[in-house]
């Protein structure tokens, strides 16, 4: 049965070139822009290069202070950090590192911007980076304050041009000269927790980490046994921020969470407004407009192209068939014509890709459509399907024999 | 011949509910489109308010580790005279962390006679701020070492400001400051509105004031203003100057050209984008339109045919055919208007209402066309339909 449905859908779809063509248009140009926004959204917060463990960790990286007339938001302190997150008994390691800062540097008169970040030496045992050749600091040269620095293969490029190995060779960053220990591959500036290109121990930092205030520009991340561990973790420190003391003045409430990665990378920086509820409301509202003039389209469309078959949908009734197995059937060739329309948009989207990684608009951004994207493009293909055929379908239902006969 | 059309219309109605629902939402699409593009516009051609080019910024972290007002201000003063005796530094002036083209924002609000006005850029600057920024000043003058004594606080506001307030009466010499305020501020000057977030978008309200003595505790920038022939070598030095004199602070030199590229990088960009989409919308759209009217025309074949056969010339079945089209979109375009009307008339957005209604006239303008344009081949093969064949198939 399904096989005649896909024969006489082909039989229709040659027949009516134009409007074929318009459909498929419609479908595949909706489903390049939805497959390359997921695409995007995939890689921005679903790319979990270099923290592969994100199922069994947390990130702390806001503070909120809040008074009667004032307030404050944004990064911790070190010693916020250190001292209370690093008093808790569940989690199995803690790193803390600095938001990125941008200073330069100057090689034969030409001018190099780059991003550095401090880090401790637990940084590089939670998150798991590619070193290209050396490795990471130790606790044994943070202690020391030991001016070494890891840098990424951007800026080993600008700096040292093209040579095979720079371990060892000295890079210099805000008037100071750092021994180059590991080179780290790139990572785009859109992983904001973790990007940038000279990562250099937290003791050598010019401002002072020790300052008592609980305001400052580190974050962390708490990494649990297993992800078992993790609601635990989330609970421990939910309740340690209720019992720090509170030292400003004017301040008489504090936030501050460890979240997953995802909540934690949409923080709006307010604890009365959720950034994942912001984010999805946004993304949807965009999402839904953007399919439904597509939608209303193809329900023209295929309203037409089906009135057009009324002689057709006459003698079917005639000799029998159901509404039912009618709306059946024009689902289903509706669906076949959106899968069709599904494979012209993937090749597009992949085209479409291809030619925005070329344009480098974020620089170590490489979109690319993995399983998980054609997976969303496939449902959103179907639900299309549906959605332009079930109105057409159920119009066609209603129609008379007499009257479908007649019209021809 | 309208009561004629409509009825017509009325008679499909179900079919044309599709179709004008279609062209309400497109019609809704567009307004988005081009306010967004008049409010642009709007913008971009208003003068920028200052000159840019071969301004530099420096960052530096105030790690001068000293809680004494005066040995801060020594420090800075005496970086200040190195700084001005290199022969390529025309200008120079330290300012709070709002410099033009950044992230940064510091706002405020005051009432102003029982009217509450938010957002007012406030910035604490010195007295040669004007000179390395090159702002044009309306009326009055810029701040100078007399004001340091001055009875009322002395202030400098931008012109936006300065209308919201005063509207079209001179400012100077008049105390503005919150209602309740005993402490007004007196208006000695009003420059004219500065872009601080790139080309396309306003300047907002503005509000200088002048540094004090306490102020080198709040400052983090320096912006110079360099000779035309400072270069990359200079650049340097003046680095290797600033770090080796601020020991503890991470120093980063940034160019205000660089800074505007970037900060209308991010207003273009989510434009294109949303140009490039709504664009294939469109003609998404137009083909849908163009298909159901040819089908449509096809379908009164046998109307048509008769129209013809009692005497309609070929040019009067096309006409009646787009006018047809075109009543359809009228009656989604008063819809849609209704719609857009109202966010003039609700101020939502805080946007000048001609931006709406210019966006408003423009899109019913593109929807007028892009429906005419979908109408007439469908109409020109209506018109050659000859009575008897069309007849002859009935």
């Amino acid at each position: 049965m399904l096989k005649n449905y896909f024969k006489i859908a082909i039989a229709v779809l040659r027949r009516r070139k134009f409007f074929t063509f318009i459909s498929l248009f419609g479908i595949s140009f909706t489903l390049t822009i939805l497959l390359v926004l997921t695409a995007f959204i995939d890689k921005v917060v679903g790319d979990n290069y270099p923290d592969r463990k994100r199922d069994r960790s947390l990130y702390i990286n806001r503070l909120e202070q809040k008074g009667k007339d004032m307030s404050m938001s944004g990064a911790l302190s070190y010693y916020f950090l250190s001292h209370y997150a690093g008093s808790m008994k569940t989690p199995v390691k803690m790193t803390i590192f600095s938001g990125f800062g941008g200073t330069n540097t100057y090689v034969n008169n030409k001018k190099i911007a780059v991003d550095y970040k401090y880090t401790d030496a637990n940084y590089w045992d939670i998150l798991e980076y590619d070193f290209l050749e050396g490795k990471a600091f130790t606790k044994q040269q943070v202690d020391n304050a030991e001016k070494v620095a890891v840098i990424s293969e951007d800026i080993k490029k600008a700096y040292f041009g093209d040579v095979a190995s720079v371990v060892g060779k000295f890079i210099e960053a805000d008037n100071v000269k750092y021994r180059v220990i590991g080179v780290v591959k790139d990572i785009p500036i859109t992983s904001y927790m973790t990007y940038s290109q000279i990562y250099l121990p937290y003791t050598v930092s010019k401002t002072d980490y020790k300052d008592k205030g609980y305001g400052g520009g580190y974050s962390a991340i708490l990494l649990a046994n297993s992800s078992a561990d993790v609601q635990k973790m989330h609970d421990e420190y939910e309740q340690l921020v209720k019992r720090i003391p509170i030292t400003t003045k004017g301040i008489s409430v504090m936030y501050s969470h460890a979240n997953s990665y995802l909540a934690s990378y949409v923080d709006t920086g307010r604890e009365d407004q959720s950034g994942v509820i912001l984010v999805i409301t946004v993304l949807g509202t965009f999402v839904f407009l953007f399919m439904l003039l597509p939608t209303l389209n193809l329900v023209n469309i295929n309203i037409t192209r089906i009135m057009e078959r009324s002689s057709e949908i006459g003698v079917r009734k005639a000799f029998g068939a159901s509404s039912k197995t009618l709306v059946y059937q024009f689902i289903v060739e509706n669906i076949i014509l959106t899968l069709l329309g599904g494979i012209i948009g993937i090749v597009l989207a992949f085209i479409a890709i291809q030619i925005l990684n070329n344009a480098n608009l974020i620089p170590n951004l490489v979109l690319s459509v993995n399983l998980m994207v054609l997976f969303i493009g496939l449902i959103i293909c179907l639900v299309f399907g549906l959605i332009s055929g079930v109105y057409p379908a159920w119009r066609m239902s209603k129609l008379n024999v007499v009257t479908a006969l007649k019209a021809q | 011949m309208f009561k004629h059309l409509f009825k017509l219309i009325w008679n499909k109605k179900k079919q044309n509910f599709l179709l004008m629902s279609e062209i309400l939402i497109s019609f809704l699409v567009i307004f988005a489109v081009f306010t967004l593009m008049a409010y642009y516009y709007n913008n971009y051609k208003k003068p920028m308010g200052l000159d840019y080019e071969n301004v530099w910024v420096v960052n530096y972290n105030n790690a001068y580790a000293t809680k004494s007002t005066d040995s801060l201000n020594t420090y800075y003063e005496t970086l200040r005279q190195t700084l001005k005796a290199m022969p390529q530094v025309s200008e120079l002036s330290f300012c709070s962390d709002n410099v033009p083209f950044s992230q940064n924002t510091w706002q405020g609000g005051m009432t102003v006679k029982g009217k509450k006005i938010d957002h007012i850029n406030e910035f604490a600057v010195e007295d040669s701020y004007d000179k390395t920024l090159n702002l044009k000043i309306i009326e009055g003058r810029w701040f100078n070492k007399g004001d340091a004594v001055a009875k009322n606080k002395p202030i400098v506001i931008n012109d936006e400001l300065k209308e919201e307030i005063f509207g079209n009466e001179p400012a100077v010499g008049k105390l503005i400051g919150d209602d309740a305020d005993k402490n007004k501020m007196r208006v000695i000057g009003v420059i004219q509105g500065v872009k601080i977030k790139g080309d396309y978008l306003p300047s907002g309200y503005g509000q200088y004031q002048r540094a004090d003595t306490g102020s080198f505790h709040g400052f983090g920038k320096i912006m110079i203003k360099v000779t035309p022939d400072a270069d990359a070598a200079f650049e340097g030095h003046l680095y290797k100057t600033l770090a080796n004199y601020m020991k503890n602070s991470d120093i980063e030199i940034e160019h205000l050209t660089n800074k505007r590229t970037s900060t209308n990088y991010f207003s273009v960009v989510p434009i294109i984008v949303l140009s490039i989409v709504s664009c294939f919308l469109i003609i998404n759209v137009a083909l849908g339109l163009f298909g159901v009217l040819w089908y449509n025309i096809n379908k009164r074949r046998g109307e048509i045919g008769l129209r013809r056969a009692i005497g309609a010339t070929g040019k009067s079945v096309s006409g009646q055919l787009v006018s047809e089209s075109m009543l359809v979109a009228t009656l989604s375009l008063i819809v849609g208007t209704f719609f857009a009307v109202q966010f003039p008339l609700l101020n939502v957005f805080n946007l000048q209402a001609g931006i709406y209604i210019t966006a408003i006239i423009l899109s019913i303008i593109f929807i007028y066309l892009l429906v005419l344009v979908c109408s007439l081949y469908p109409g020109k093969q209506a018109a050659a339909i000859y009575p008897a064949v069309a007849l002859h198939e009935e």
